[in-house]
């Protein structure tokens, strides 16, 4: 019975300067991935809805490849399957916030093109009638209410995005998982280790979550309120 | 097995699309479809369980469900496969088997979820009316509200098959013999230097890595369309 010597305080005071770097390396790479996927699924997923063609059919293979395929083969395509060409090697760092980019992107992109199909055509139709261009009819209608309707779907992505940064264990970023990984390997405190992960993963997940209702409600549309 | 000798395959794709598809591919398959089976039943007791108001049931299987979806899979699979053998030796389970119980944590934790939604929607006049031909809570569930929940909870079943295949991958990184760890140990047996005279192998990762991703597409991409067609013909 090792939980004779389970001592969660201990581990995290002997090693809070390293597990609180990793942490930082966690929160750097959701960040630049929530920003980025958000980036993403505003353009596709306005191409996709208002059907432009071309970029609206590409936009749709990257879709289907990226949520029908493990993230984790995604990574290791990234970083191994690239890193063969000298042409096309890329670093951790980028191979780190590129394929949580790339994952979430493809994500929010179904969540802001649903979010988009769901505003009432005559709304549009509104705003066009009133002289808008198709630009500023996109911008002043269909943004404001579909992003709203899309909010609680690309909210999700953004917290399994930031789930997904623990996968980046496996090409040894050092972000949070890793450096628990690395610690326990050393002091062989596994126990601590991954119940100290469980516990800030939750806290990170649910305080998001909980943010994010407030802002929900904050942002809902006036009639739904 | 012989293989047509085709022009244009290479001499190292045989061995590695062997072991593959006869190791890797078996593998993966067996734990989706147990865990698969495992989240579901465990999913839908947890999930009618939690519509009976009492609160301790509905707290600890909240809590249940909020722990094992809020966590990295990832993280669950290192607390099952290298902290429980130090909470107690009986604890120790093989890469496969450790995979399988993390994917059922998170699978019945998915389910429960959607049952519960699934059977709160059904109207109470068909609880009140199976009540009134005699049936006691357990039958009146079992033959009367579960069979219609089973409608909604079909489209999530499906997605959470294909979340739990692509999600297998992750048993490779604790070394078990799923499709990605064959991929992964292809790739290495072929980079490394061959004996004679320790020439170093060729790096495949790009092929090996692309062909893992066009199978998992393969397997889960009509799924993915089945679920929408349920989603669309069902709810």
């Amino acid at each position: 019975m090792l939980l004779a010597t389970y001592d969660l305080w201990r581990f995290l005071s002997e090693n809070w300067e390293l597990l609180l770097r990793g942490f930082v390396r966690t929160l750097q790479v959701s960040a630049i991935a929530i920003v980025g996927s958000f980036l993403i699924g505003l353009f596709l997923g306005a191409a996709r809805a208002h059907r432009v063609p071309v970029v609206s059919q590409l936009a749709a293979i990257y879709v289907e490849v990226i949520r029908n395929t493990p993230i984790l083969v995604q990574i290791f395509f990234l970083y191994f399957g690239l890193g063969q060409f000298p042409a096309t090697q890329l670093d951790v760092f980028t191979v780190a916030w590129l394929s949580i980019t790339i994952w979430g992107g493809a994500f929010n992109t179904e969540n802001f093109r649903a979010g988009f199909e769901a505003v009432p055509y005559r709304f549009r139709e509104a705003g066009l009638a009133l002289g808008l261009s198709r630009v500023a009819t996109f911008f002043n209608v269909t943004l404001p209410i579909g992003g709203r309707i899309a909010l609680p779907s690309s909210i999700n992505t953004y917290i399994a995005v930031v789930k997904n940064t623990a996968l980046l264990y496996v090409i040894a970023y050092e972000e949070l998982t890793t450096t628990a990984f690395q610690i326990q390997a050393l002091t062989l405190e596994t126990v601590e280790a991954f119940t100290l992960l469980g516990i800030v993963y939750l806290t990170l997940v649910w305080s998001l979550s909980i943010a994010i209702r407030l802002l929900e409600s904050h942002l809902a549309l006036p009639e739904t309120r | 097995m012989t293989t047509m000798p085709l022009l244009l395959i290479p001499e190292w794709v045989g061995p590695v699309w062997d072991y593959m598809i006869h190791v890797g591919l078996p593998a993966t398959l067996k734990v989706a479809a147990i865990a698969l089976s495992a989240s579901t039943l465990i999913g839908i007791t947890f999930g009618t369980l939690m519509t009976i108001n009492f609160l301790p049931t509905r707290a600890l299987i909240r809590g249940y469900i909020e722990v094992w979806r809020g966590v990295p899979i990832i993280v669950t699979l290192f607390l099952v496969y290298f902290a429980a053998p130090s909470i107690n030796s009986a604890l120790e389970f093989s890469p496969l088997t450790a995979g399988t119980i993390t994917l059922t944590l998170w699978g019945s934790a998915q389910i429960a979820e959607a049952t519960r939604g699934a059977v709160r929607s059904i109207p109470r006049e068909q609880h009140e009316a199976a009540s009134a031909l005699g049936f006691g809570w357990i039958g009146r569930h079992l033959y009367v509200i579960l069979p219609q929940a089973l409608r909604r909870l079909l489209p999530p079943l499906v997605s959470l098959l294909v979340g739990i295949i692509l999600n297998t991958t992750l048993i490779q990184v604790i070394g078990g013999t799923e499709l990605l760890e064959t991929a992964e140990r292809s790739v290495e047996r072929l980079a490394a230097p061959t004996p004679p005279e320790f020439t170093p192998g060729d790096i495949k990762a790009f092929q090996i890595y692309g062909a893992v991703m066009v199978m998992y597409f393969l397997l889960t991409f009509p799924l993915t369309r089945l679920a929408a067609y349920l989603e669309k013909r069902l709810v």
